[in-house]
């Protein structure tokens, strides 16, 4: 179990290394600022903690909660950054992606999130049940992304893909494990947890180390806003708010 | 143990309706609405709207009902009226989508805020959107003639303009189907 544990450790932060190096050729930083900032943190955390664990075992619980914690905060990043790729290059729905993050994020918080602190009971269950409900709420507003892009129509282009869904196997093996460890208990928990969660995190790694190899332009119309000859954001403006208009004059008919 | 299998299927589903949702999407792929294009022809010089007008004009429907008494013809034209504005309200958004995926500028390295406007933008698509959801609701199930706002007539508070109720002839069909 030990073997297999390191393996996958260092397989993990083998792959993180690749995704930053390979980022630092092809120039995908600047694309993607949200995202490497995320999987640089996450390098860290991980080298930290496997330093920690060889060198000061006593500590290494402290310290991987700590990791685990704001890195519940921190995979927050990963929606932003697919937002703004899904969403930004249109400026009548560039915020489109901000917005429903927020949304659902504050619905879940107050409906679904908030009432687990309420509970009385263990804080190792509480900090489990936190980290499920977070991740559901992730998992809701990844979908919830891929709704909207296919509502519009909008070309994710490869890496987004790959990301979404990288993301997507991470959280999906994330909630039946922490789940798992909820019903099945301490006993048992700690054996899961040391087998499923490094196993969702490569799976994960592996998407986006495939998806992120190379950056890919997103194919959209020959012109845009602004150019000569074409419509500007002033008359987009305008043309949206006749359409509502029409619309409410309709309604209010 | 129904937890972890309602959280399992909830993990699965999740994962198998985004990998469906990410899909390559076609740029030249038509859209729901695309069949519905005629409808939308001179949406900006007032054609399309003198079409709605008529559309949702329920004047005639009233002319073969009351003065004519023919009941079995205003309630075919009733029916073939609520598809027409169906037609016509799917052709509306499928113009409002397209104008919304239009591509403007955008800043290197992702600044998603940096225009001012953009939240303005955000607020006129969705007003739009819920407009559209709540008239094509209305329309479903009532019919175009149908008044999609309530008409609250038991509030005296509330003056009623003779004008447009005259111009309009608002009817209730809800006792047609």
């Amino acid at each position: 179990m030990e073997t297999y544990s390191i393996t996958l450790w260092l397989f993990g932060l083998a792959l993180l290394m690749t995704l930053i190096l390979r980022a630092k050729s092809g120039g995908l930083f600047l694309h993607f600022p949200l995202f490497y900032s995320y999987i640089t943190y996450t390098f860290s955390g991980s080298l930290i903690t496997f330093l920690i664990y060889r060198l000061r075992p006593g500590s290494y619980p402290t310290s991987y909660w700590f990791y685990f914690l704001i890195n519940l905060l921190a995979e927050f990043a990963v929606l932003a950054e697919v937002s703004d790729h899904v969403f930004e290059p249109y400026p009548a729905i560039r915020q489109f992606g901000r917005f429903l993050t927020i949304c659902i994020s504050t619905l879940f918080f107050i409906l679904y999130i908030l009432p687990s602190f309420l509970q009385f009971r263990p804080s190792s269950l509480a900090l489990l049940d936190f980290s499920l409900r977070t991740s559901l709420t992730k998992m809701v507003i990844i979908v919830a992304l891929g709704a909207a892009a296919r509502y519009y129509r909008l070309p994710l282009g490869r890496n987004v893909a790959g990301l979404m869904m990288g993301f997507a196997l991470y959280l999906g093996i994330y909630i039946v494990s922490l789940a798992a460890a909820q019903i099945f208990g301490k006993v048992l928990y700690a054996g899961i947890f040391r087998f499923m969660l490094p196993l969702g995190s490569i799976l994960c790694l592996l998407a986006w180390t495939v998806a992120m190899w190379q950056f890919e332009v997103i194919p959209r119309t020959s012109w845009k806003l602004g150019e000569p000859g074409h419509e500007t954001l002033e008359e987009l403006s305008y043309r949206l708010s006749k359409l509502n208009t029409t619309l409410t004059r309709l309604v209010r008919k | 143990m129904m937890p972890l299998v309602a959280y399992v299927v909830i993990a699965v589903l999740s994962i198998l309706v985004l990998a469906l949702l990410v899909r390559k999407t076609r740029l030249d792929e038509p859209s729901e609405a695309a069949a519905e294009e005629e409808y939308a022809l001179g949406l900006w010089d007032g054609q399309c709207l003198n079409l709605s007008e008529r559309i949702f004009d329920s004047a005639d429907y009233r002319w073969l009902r009351d003065e004519l008494g023919f009941l079995h013809l205003a309630r075919s034209l009733a029916r073939s009226r609520k598809g027409l504005a169906i037609r016509w309200l799917k052709a509306l958004r499928g113009a409002f989508e397209d104008m919304v995926c239009i591509p403007g500028e955008v800043s290197s390295g992702g600044n998603a805020g940096a225009h001012p406007r953009s939240w303005h933008l955000l607020w006129l698509t969705l007003r739009f959107h819920l407009a559209l959801g709540y008239a094509l609701l209305v329309v479903r199930l009532f019919g175009p003639c149908h008044r999609l706002i309530p008409p609250f007539d038991w509030r005296p508070f509330i003056p009623e303009s003779s004008s447009r109720e005259g111009r309009y002839g608002m009817v209730d069909l809800g006792d047609l189907d």
